[in-house]
């Protein structure tokens, strides 16, 4: 990221020169590249960075006017907004960060747009699960995810089990791996994302209607407690409870162990399952591409029909009000949600599309997820709805650690209802 | 020091001061104050003044905000990792300034007797003054992990046989460590300064008298000390409510937040959208800072007088 | 407080003997405390032993992570990976600026307000001025970060220029104490000599007052030096892009990756210290003489 736009440039020079200090300064920008105007474009998911970089080379051939400067910098968007400096456009997870940035008025309106208007109503409902500034569509949805059970092919047909449609079928099946001396689940616990966004979000996914949950916190706000009708310590209790029976199907070391340690023994064979999703498959046919990976719903309760795939909106392009180049910046926006673009991308990185005209997935690693994705059996993940200033994650690693669950429960109970005070 | 009360400039009325002459003030002299003046007031002050403003608001350090009148500051000393924050660090500054005081007053006495290369090792024991806290943390950080377990395993002694670094109980113990190792060296020249100010002849004197080391430290090195003591314990406890460079380089506020100095608590703010929250949070701790200040100007007024 | 004291710390060849032999009898040195003393040094020594010896080992030997053997064979492999991974030319080139701007800024900024601040003692707003900058003492950075990084990104000054400024105005109420309190010194007739001649305020500043600043201004400029090629805090909070950063922050990166490759971080770890320990090494009597100086003052 040593590049800068050149209207910072030139801003930051102006004052080093004020300074007697210029040339200095400019260590850390390119050269310019004749009258093409500069736009940031923001993007850090790590695994599709030399894919898009690919596409805005497209897009720069096509617009010779615009020039992309490609920003992966991980971390550093909040300080970008803080500092007044937000960049132009950019294609993001959308999550309680992004939820901030739209909710303080800080993204400009898209529903304008003529895209806009082919987002599905069931992607379009999965905004709900952040608050939003009124009269603004502040998010153009770009590509979803759906997350369940990575499982390995192979070692299910050796040891002859089928995919687990209850709950006890699925404690069978690790017990069965169990004593044939096979891992049953691979655990990356160093990553306490690893652990929220898989074992967690899971279990109570398949136990909890999570944006009802959301949305009746929300509304209780700083009431949220011990006694009140709904809280995190008598909801989340349950499902947590259960999940820790999952914990000993685990192999001994899950504690060191971290994400990138887990797509390589998964990819060698080591589990026969893994708490992931699509982006941790693209990772693992990366590794060994002659993996037989498949998904299934984890099941919760004894009904099938209870089972549901995790789903995020796992990309979205937005453009901050402050950004410099707003029109450029539509340019490239608009040139991203082409269809003959957008698609290619999804079937790359394994995404399901968010338009009514998409076509479903294809990839046989994914595809068992898409009639749960019809259908509408989808949940969002727990750890998504809860603000990041709640270290949420942690608590989630200490109690897979062995910390009580109760205690844990309240205080994300006293954080919740501490936060809304001051909201 | 005593410039900083209100009286006092009286007293130390400035040797050279010439009449003031009636005029205006030299133009090259309000160039040489003016523009500092502004670019102070633009870095300092003005920071100062928008961190208070904001902390009675609900500001995520970007976009709309609205007044929250006192919410923050409720909330702040009902919040755990704040409080817990707040507590490590005066807790931590505490032990670390008696540790450090201890270690450079007893330097301080043996590097001012009669011992051989005693200019070098003045010069080593200042070392760990001029290295960077955060590298040498992390040099720390390795010795920490690796070497002392394995010595530890090597000699049987269970306690430090895993990581101190790890342990929650004791990460602490290494963050203590390492910010002595590089406050002493300030502390003991402050501690040699005094001890040289000591007039010889009462040493000479208590001799005669047939005064022991031990009793002429009794009676004489202490009592005289005691200004450089209270000027010492003073200087290193502001300095250790600020740390942040060394825990980040050893524990980073881990293992969970065990180690959390109240500066890492206050730069979270800058990520999480606590913004204005953690604004309040520093109003709290400058006002913690200015109590040790007032503390400190009355110990030195007491100490002139 | 003021040169006696430069004399007696810096080269220690004044230090009365009368006392300490009063209270050690008949030796003229104590052997047992120089020996107590020689095995204290190790805990400076040791952390320093084990950087060097680290960082010229190879790969191979360092991977083992054996603090106490020596190099074998030595190798320099480490200081040419490290070279690369932190682009050690840019970063040291950024903190070495940082750090001259700090510097100079320390010695001249400070140096000028307080000749303003001495020469008008007696007008009110000179004086206000004057416990206006020491009030500052009393805001550490942490107060102030927040809000600071959100100004500095609004003027386009969330670099190590910005820094180099920060620095400055940090260490600002401290050295305009230190520099105040030393031209309260300064025999009144030399100014008064050069007015006659016909000097103006400018000429007299430069050809008098500097000079006679001279030895405090070192003092302060070598201490600005410390402070600035050391700190961590504040380019790592300031500084928005992770390319500009200087040597401490840039060091952070063998924390997360590479971590066993301990030839690499620790060849990294002497380069970024090496230079502070340069400059302490010539400069020593400023440094020992500085530190007591502010504790009086301050």
């Amino acid at each position: 990221m040593a590049t800068q736009p050149p209207s910072t440039v030139s801003r930051r020079s102006l004052l080093a020169g004020a300074a007697g200090l210029a040339g200095l300064t400019l260590a850390g920008c390119s050269g310019s590249s004749g009258d093409a105007t500069a736009i940031r474009f923001y993007q850090t998911k790590r695994e599709v960075i030399p894919y898009i970089r690919e596409l805005l080379g497209e897009f720069h051939a096509e617009f010779p006017g615009i020039r992309p400067i490609h920003d992966t910098s991980e971390g550093t968007l909040n300080g970008q907004f803080v500092r007044s400096s937000p960049p132009d456009l950019a294609l993001q997870l959308y999550n309680y960060e992004m939820a901030r940035f739209q909710e303080r008025g800080e993204l400009s309106d898209l529903s304008d747009l003529p895209e806009a208007a082919m987002i599905t109503d069931s992607v379009k409902e999965q905004l709900d699960l952040y608050p939003s500034y009124p009269g603004r569509l502040s998010v153009l949805p770009y590509s979803m995810m759906s997350a369940a059970v990575v499982y390995n092919k192979e070692i299910f047909a050796q040891h002859g089990v089928g995919v687990p449609t209850t709950h006890s079928e699925f404690i069978a099946a690790c017990e069965t791996f169990q004593d044939a001396g096979v891992t049953p689940i691979y655990g990356t616990w160093a990553d306490p994302w690893t652990i929220a966004q898989g074992l967690v979000d899971y279990t109570v996914g398949g136990m909890v209607d999570v944006i009802g949950l959301f949305q009746q916190l929300r509304e209780l706000g700083p009431d949220v407690g011990p006694d009140s009708r709904v809280s995190f310590s008598k909801v989340l209790r349950e499902p947590l409870e259960k999940m820790l029976t999952l914990l000993p199907f685990h192999q001994g070391d899950a504690n060191g162990r971290n994400y990138g340690d887990g797509n390589n023994a998964f990819a060698n064979g080591q589990a026969a399952m893994y708490l992931q999703g699509p982006w941790a498959v693209v990772e693992i046919g990366k590794i060994n591409p002659d993996t037989q990976v498949g998904t299934f719903p984890l099941p919760m309760t004894e009904d099938p029909a209870d089972n549901k795939v995790r789903v995020n909106l796992d990309l979205a392009l937005w453009i901050p009000e402050k950004a410099k180049h707003q029109d450029e910046a539509r340019e490239l926006l608009r040139f991203l949600a082409r269809p003959e673009i957008q698609d290619p991308y999804n079937e790359h990185a394994l995404g399901f599309g968010v338009r009514k005209d998409a076509p479903p997935v294809t990839d046989e690693r994914i595809t068992q997820m898409q009639p749960y994705v019809d259908r509408g059996a989808v949940f969002q993940g727990v750890s998504q709805g809860i603000p990041t200033n709640i270290p949420f994650y942690n608590y989630c690693q200490d109690v897979v650690f062995g910390a009580d669950l109760e205690p844990m429960l309240a205080r994300l109970d006293a954080d919740w209802a501490r936060l809304a005070k001051r909201a | 020091m005593s410039l900083t009360s209100s009286e006092a400039p009286a007293r130390t009325a400035p040797a050279g001061l010439r009449p003031t002459p009636k005029r205006r003030p030299d133009k090259t002299h309000l160039f040489f104050l003016l523009p500092t003046l502004a670019a102070f007031t633009l870095c300092i002050a003005l920071p100062a003044v928008m961190g208070i403003f904001y902390s009675f608001t609900n500001s995520v350090g970007y976009g709309e905000w609205d007044f929250v009148g006192l919410a923050n500051y409720e909330l702040l000393f009902t919040d755990p990792a704040i409080m817990a924050s707040f507590w490590f660090t005066l807790w931590f500054s505490a032990v670390t300034v008696i540790a450090t005081n201890i270690v450079a007053f007893l330097l301080a006495v043996g590097l001012t007797a009669q011992i051989r290369a005693r200019v070098p090792m003045r010069a080593i024991f200042v070392i760990p003054m001029v290295v960077s806290p955060i590298i040498i943390a992390f040099v720390f950080q390795f010795l920490f992990a690796r070497t002392l377990p394995t010595a530890a395993r090597a000699v049987g002694f269970g306690p430090l046989e895993d990581s101190i670094l790890a342990n929650p109980n004791l990460a602490w113990a290494s963050i203590v460590i390492v910010t002595a190792w590089q406050a002493v060296p300030g502390a003991m020249l402050i501690y040699i300064a005094g001890l040289l100010a000591i007039p010889g002849d009462l040493y000479e004197a208590s001799a005669l008298d047939g005064a022991g080391p031990w009793k002429q430290m009794q009676m004489i090195t202490i009592p005289l000390m005691a200004s450089y003591i209270v000027i010492n314990v003073i200087l290193t406890f502001k300095n250790f409510l600020n740390a942040y460079d060394i825990i980040v380089g050893l524990t980073d506020g881990g293992p969970g937040t065990s180690t959390r100095s109240v500066a890492m608590t206050i730069f979270s703010g800058f990520e999480t959208g606590d913004y204005a929250y953690q604004m309040a949070t520093a109003t709290i701790f400058f006002l913690i800072t200015l109590a040790i200040a007032v503390v400190q100007m009355r110990l030195m007024r007491r100490k002139d007088q | 407080m003021s040169s006696s004291s430069i004399d007696s710390i810096g080269t220690t060849r004044r230090i009365p003997t009368n006392r300490s032999k009063a209270r050690l009898g008949k030796d003229k040195y104590n052997l047992p405390l120089t020996i107590v003393l020689a095995v204290c040094t190790l805990a400076v020594l040791v952390p320093l032993f084990v950087t060097v010896s680290m960082a010229f080992k190879t790969g191979a030997q360092a991977v083992e992570g054996k603090a106490f053997s020596l190099p074998q064979p030595l190798s320099i492999e480490g200081f040419v990976e490290a070279w690369k991974m932190t682009d050690f030319p840019v970063s040291f080139g950024l903190s070495v600026f940082v750090s001259a701007i700090a510097v100079a800024g320390a010695v001249l900024i400070s140096s000028m307000a307080a000749y303003a601040i001495h020469a008008n003692w007696g007008r009110k707003f000179f004086k206000f001025a004057f416990f206006y900058i020491l009030a500052a003492m009393f805001l550490p950075f942490p107060v102030l970060a927040l809000s600071q990084i959100k100004l500095s990104g609004l003027v386009g000054l969330d670099t190590p220029l910005g820094v180099g400024i920060l620095h400055i105005m940090f260490m600002l109420g401290f050295n305009v104490l230190l520099l105040t309190t030393f031209l309260r010194g300064m025999p009144h007739e030399l100014e008064e000599a050069a007015r006659i001649d016909g000097a103006s305020t400018w000429q007299t500043f430069w050809r008098v007052i500097f000079p006679v600043l001279s030895p405090m201004a070192a003092t302060v400029g070598i201490f600005a030096f410390l402070f600035s090629w050391n700190d961590f805090m504040m380019p790592s909070m300031i500084i928005s892009d992770p390319a500009l950063q200087t040597l401490p922050v840039v060091n952070q990166l063998f924390q997360s990756q590479f971590s066993s490759n301990y030839h690499i971080s620790f060849a990294s770890y002497l380069m970024a210290m090496a230079p502070a320990i340069i400059v302490f090494v010539f400069t020593q009597r400023w440094v020992l003489s500085g530190v007591t100086q502010g504790a009086v003052k301050s």
